[in-house]
């Protein structure tokens, strides 16, 4: 019991913690700033928000182009959040052959990547998951989250996520990774107003750990048979 | 001397060749290893023993350099050739493992279709996943794998239907494989003749095995044709959940004729038959463990007795890594058991027996590691009594290697 004292002791003053780095942040009127806790109190790194602003943008922010390289067979980073528009790079800095492809809904490519070429980007323009494969190492998966948003990141070691110069308004927040088990199985979201008198924040409290990734960082001396 | 001197100097002509140039990619390594062991006379020098050195062949030696080839011809169909010298009694100085095409179209689905087709690997083994079809856990692969690597090949086709999940978002991906060949008629004789060993030393394509009808092991070619050269099969299908867990089932049948001798053969054919299934599962990034199961029998009618026998093997891996350091234990228990003996032949040929391999592996860089495994065999196998041997035998094998690789 007294540990359970402890260990209920030790989530209140994470949640806390949390509440307190989020009222401490500049008071920018317009900032939000977003924090993930796991089921102990701990921040986790690497989630996705996603502010969906619920009105009409007045405009949009400036498309840019990310990349997703291809090292020791894995791409890097294997999740990449962009904006509908954007262009996505394919490098491949591995000595071998990778043949990138999706068939997502979202949007469906292929494209043979050899060592040193440079290639043109890959312009996603429609929202949803693309999930990413290679043809020839099966094991390599990675993420591209189009969002028709401009306003997502992805939190930082200690679960933070701090977005500025957000317009007022109500803002649905989605948390989202490709290991996380929630039950139901749905990403968890939470409806935040900003407003021009202090900055919003918003806490997640996940109830089921990330499940553990064991994707191992080959290099070209592993092959599939 | 002369199998150092192509040690060193291979993998240095090897360096002036283009690591990858454009969709053409070769890659080479080589193993250099001193070995101390208390083994019964090897297999490959005549006798039974189960190891590949025994108490002969200690000291600083060339265990094998080998050469992959990887290339495309548009764009979906690829090439892959693998060649190996082991520079010992039973091979040519530089003979091929494997050589293959494999049209492998990009998926626009869930599903996609993979063919085959040349001299490849069944899916078998679950821990051969270096380039070369070579243990990624220890130097020695189990008595299943090296088992595989000694007697199996696939002359022939074959095709493998896959539903890749994971890009649909799901936890597994599933797959399915059937495969017709040929040529692999002389499967199962070694393991009649030898019982079961463990060692890397994998048999190529127009090497042999074995020497003169007078010694304990008999001439045998892996590619043989003998008799009917009836078209063998094997059905297969792998689940995959997330990179956990790796599940592999496989049915096998060479469907050899054993009463199909012909002058033009090299051996008599044994019919060979098995089911394997294998398990991998990798709990976290540091932690691997690998259990594999074959069981099946081997026929023939050789000198006019037919007869049979019944073999089988598991394994239990466990590998741990952490950085460039990898631990291994595996421990490996096989039979051999031949069915009722005809009246006239009251000789039975039985091996038993179960071994230890403790193996650690360190990378220096992205060329150069060392290996370090010590193995031990304890068999019974009664075809050693005709040789003067005593069935039993505790075999112990030391191997200090440097692992070069480009």
């Amino acid at each position: 019991m007294r540990i359970l004292d402890q260990q209920c002791a030790g989530r209140v003053l994470s949640f806390l913690s949390a509440m307190l780095w989020a009222m401490c942040q500049r008071a920018n009127p317009a900032d939000l700033n977003l924090s993930v806790l796991d089921a102990g109190g701990h921040g986790v790194e690497g989630i996705v928000f996603v502010a969906q602003p619920q009105f009409e943008l007045p405009n949009k922010h400036p498309i840019r182009t990310a990349i997703m390289d291809q090292q020791k067979m894995q791409f890097v980073p294997n999740i990449v959040v962009i904006q509908a528009g954007t262009g996505v790079e394919f490098p491949n800095s591995d000595q071998i052959e990778h043949q990138v492809y999706s068939f997502s809904a979202a949007k469906t490519f292929k494209l043979s990547l050899y060592a040193g070429h440079k290639y043109p980007p890959v312009v996603f323009d429609r929202p949803g998951l693309v999930i990413v494969g290679c043809n020839i190492h099966d094991h390599m998966v990675g993420y591209i989250y189009v969002t028709d948003t401009p306003y997502f990141g992805r939190s930082n070691q200690s679960g933070l996520l701090s977005l500025h110069e957000l317009p007022t308004g109500s803002y649905r927040i989605t948390a989202w990774h490709p290991r996380m088990q929630e039950p139901g199985g749905a990403s968890p979201q939470m409806s935040v107003m900003v407003t021009d008198t202090a900055a919003a924040s918003a806490v997640f409290q996940l109830t089921q750990p990330l499940r553990a990734s064991t994707e191992h960082s080959g290099d070209k001396r592993w092959a599939d048979y | 001397m002369g199998r150092l001197l192509v040690a060193v100097t291979l993998p240095a002509l090897l360096a002036t060749l283009p690591v990858a140039a454009g969709n053409n990619e070769f890659d080479a390594s080589a193993d250099v290893v001193a070995v101390s062991s208390n083994g019964e006379r090897s297999f490959l020098d005549g006798g039974l023993g189960e190891l590949r050195f025994d108490d002969d062949h200690q000291g600083l030696q060339l265990d094998n350099v080998r050469f992959g080839y990887h290339g495309e011809l548009a764009e979906i169909v690829h090439f892959t050739v693998e060649a190996v010298s082991y520079a010992d009694r039973d091979s040519n100085l530089l003979d091929l493992t494997q050589a293959y095409a494999e049209i492998r179209p990009f998926p626009s689905g869930p599903w996609r279709s993979r063919l085959k087709v040349g001299a490849f690997y069944a899916p078998i083994s679950l821990e051969n996943r270096l380039q070369g079809w070579r243990s990624a856990y220890s130097m020695s692969p189990s008595a299943i794998n090296t088992w595989v690597g000694e007697e199996l090949r696939t002359f022939g086709a074959e095709y493998d239907l896959d539903w890749l999940g994971r890009q649909r978002g799901h936890d597994w991906e599933l797959g399915a494989g059937a495969s017709v060949y040929s040529w692999n008629e002389s499967a199962g004789e070694l393991l009649q003749q030898r019982g079961w060993a463990i060692h890397d030393r994998q048999a190529t394509l127009f090497g042999r095995i074995g020497g003169a009808t007078s010694e304990a092991v008999y001439d045998e070619r892996l590619l043989t044709a003998a008799g009917a050269a009836r078209a063998g099969y094997y059905l297969d299908g792998t689940a995959k959940y997330l990179d956990t867990f790796e599940l592999r089932a496989l049915h096998y049948d060479n469907r050899a004729n054993p009463d199909a001798y012909s002058d033009a053969a090299y051996n008599w054919p044994w019919h060979t038959q098995f089911n394997s299934a294998g398990l991998r599962w990798t709990p976290s990034t540091h932690w691997t463990v690998i259990s594999q199961w074959l069981s099946g029998s081997t026929c023939s009618n050789a000198e006019e007795y037919y007869d049979c026998w019944n073999f089988a093997s598991e394994f239990l891996l466990a590998s741990w890594q952490l950085g460039p350091n990898r631990l291994t234990a595996r421990y490996d228990r096989f039979d051999m058991d031949q069915t009722p003996a005809a009246e006239e032949d009251a000789f039975s040929y039985n091996d038993h027996g179960h071994a230890w391999t403790v193996a650690y592996q360190r990378e220096i860089n992205r060329y150069v590691s060392v290996a370090l495994e010590f193995l031990q065999i304890d068999s019974t196998l009664t075809s050693r009594l005709e040789i003067g041997e005593p069935a039993a035998a505790a075999e112990r094998e030391l191997e200090l290697a440097l692992r070069l690789q480009l």
